[in-house]
């Protein structure tokens, strides 16, 4: 058995990250199903019919979609653009953004049981609490800029 | 050799329930998720790659000593801006990252960092021109670096509430 005080060599390196990453295999693979079962069952469309109720309304709108959305960032960026045109608020725009790339209710599982539920549930309210308050200052800051 | 103790096998069996139930309700949709499935797969299967690499170079290069130097509960400033800085040139999803922050949190990792990592993904480099592009200059700047100021806040919670909860 290797000492902990040895160094490795690059083979029992790469042989440790392999055995790591195979551990966490099934996780990756249901997270992958579940993000397409998600891409297929809500749609940008859908998305778009929640917002325009106030912006207060809407900045916690578009964090709740932006969490429950799945998807590569870029994706975000195109729907908020949509967004935009139907002339929702930015208040609305940076919580679905901000939303969409930093929470995700399909990674929750895999994050609690690499990391364990304590982390994971503060993590994720700290995150749900930042975004809420990113999107009012950021919408507030650029007001006062432009 | 080491057993492998496999992670997330009764999720991974509840997604494929979910699957099967689509197929059996939804049958012309469930082509189509498996496509987007196979492709997802595809997509990420190079920084899969990338994680491994980078996880043996770590377990090559940096002793736990190390880790727990630069990444360690006494790592300070240094610590937040390698954590920024990994979060912000990391490329993927974050589920990607997961083995590799298992294998540094085992060798000290701080849970802070991890959640700065995670927050400091938000501002994704390939993406700034096509952010600039859509929605302005002065809209990415400002919502980018309240993104990283948030992350540094988020860790030093992370590791209060943690820490609270540990004495």
């Amino acid at each position: 058995m290797e000492k902990s005080n040895q160094q490795p060599t690059i083979a029992t390196a790469f042989k440790k990250a392999i055995m790591g990453f195979l551990t966490l295999s099934p996780m990756i693979l249901a997270v992958i199903g579940l993000v397409a079962l998600f891409q297929t069952y809500i749609t940008p469309d859908m998305l778009s019919k929640f917002f325009g109720h106030g912006e207060g309304l809407d900045i916690l709108d578009g964090t709740i979609i932006g969490a429950i959305s799945s998807g590569n960032g870029a994706i975000s960026y195109v729907v908020a653009d949509g967004l935009k045109q139907q002339g929702v608020s930015d208040y609305a725009l940076i919580a679905f953004i901000m939303a969409w790339t930093t929470l995700s209710l399909t990674h929750l599982p895999a994050e609690a049981s690499v990391f364990g539920t304590r982390f994971t549930a503060y993590r994720n309210i700290l995150t749900f609490l930042c975004t809420l308050i990113i999107a009012y200052l950021s919408a507030t800051t650029l007001r006062l800029f432009l | 050799m080491k057993k492998l103790k496999f992670k997330g096998l009764k999720f991974l069996f509840f997604v494929v329930a979910l699957f099967i139930l689509v197929s059996i309700f939804d049958f012309e949709n469930i082509a189509k998720i498996m496509d987007k499935t196979g492709n997802m797969l595809f997509k990420i299967l190079p920084i899969f790659a990338l994680v491994i690499t980078l996880t043996a170079l770590i377990n090559y290069f940096l002793k736990p000593k190390k880790i727990m130097k630069y990444f360690g509960k006494d790592s300070g400033t240094k610590g937040i801006f390698y954590t920024l800085l990994g979060g912000i040139i990391s490329h993927g999803p974050m589920y990607a990252w997961y083995p590799m922050l298992d294998d540094m949190r085992k060798h000290g990792l701080k849970f802070g960092l991890i959640a700065t990592f995670m927050y400091a993904r938000a501002v994704k480099i390939p993406l700034l021109p096509f952010m600039v592009g859509l929605f302005g200059l002065p809209f990415t700047v400002i919502v980018n670096v309240y993104i990283l100021i948030f992350a540094i806040f988020q860790g030093k919670l992370i590791d209060l509430l943690i820490k609270e909860k540990e004495k």
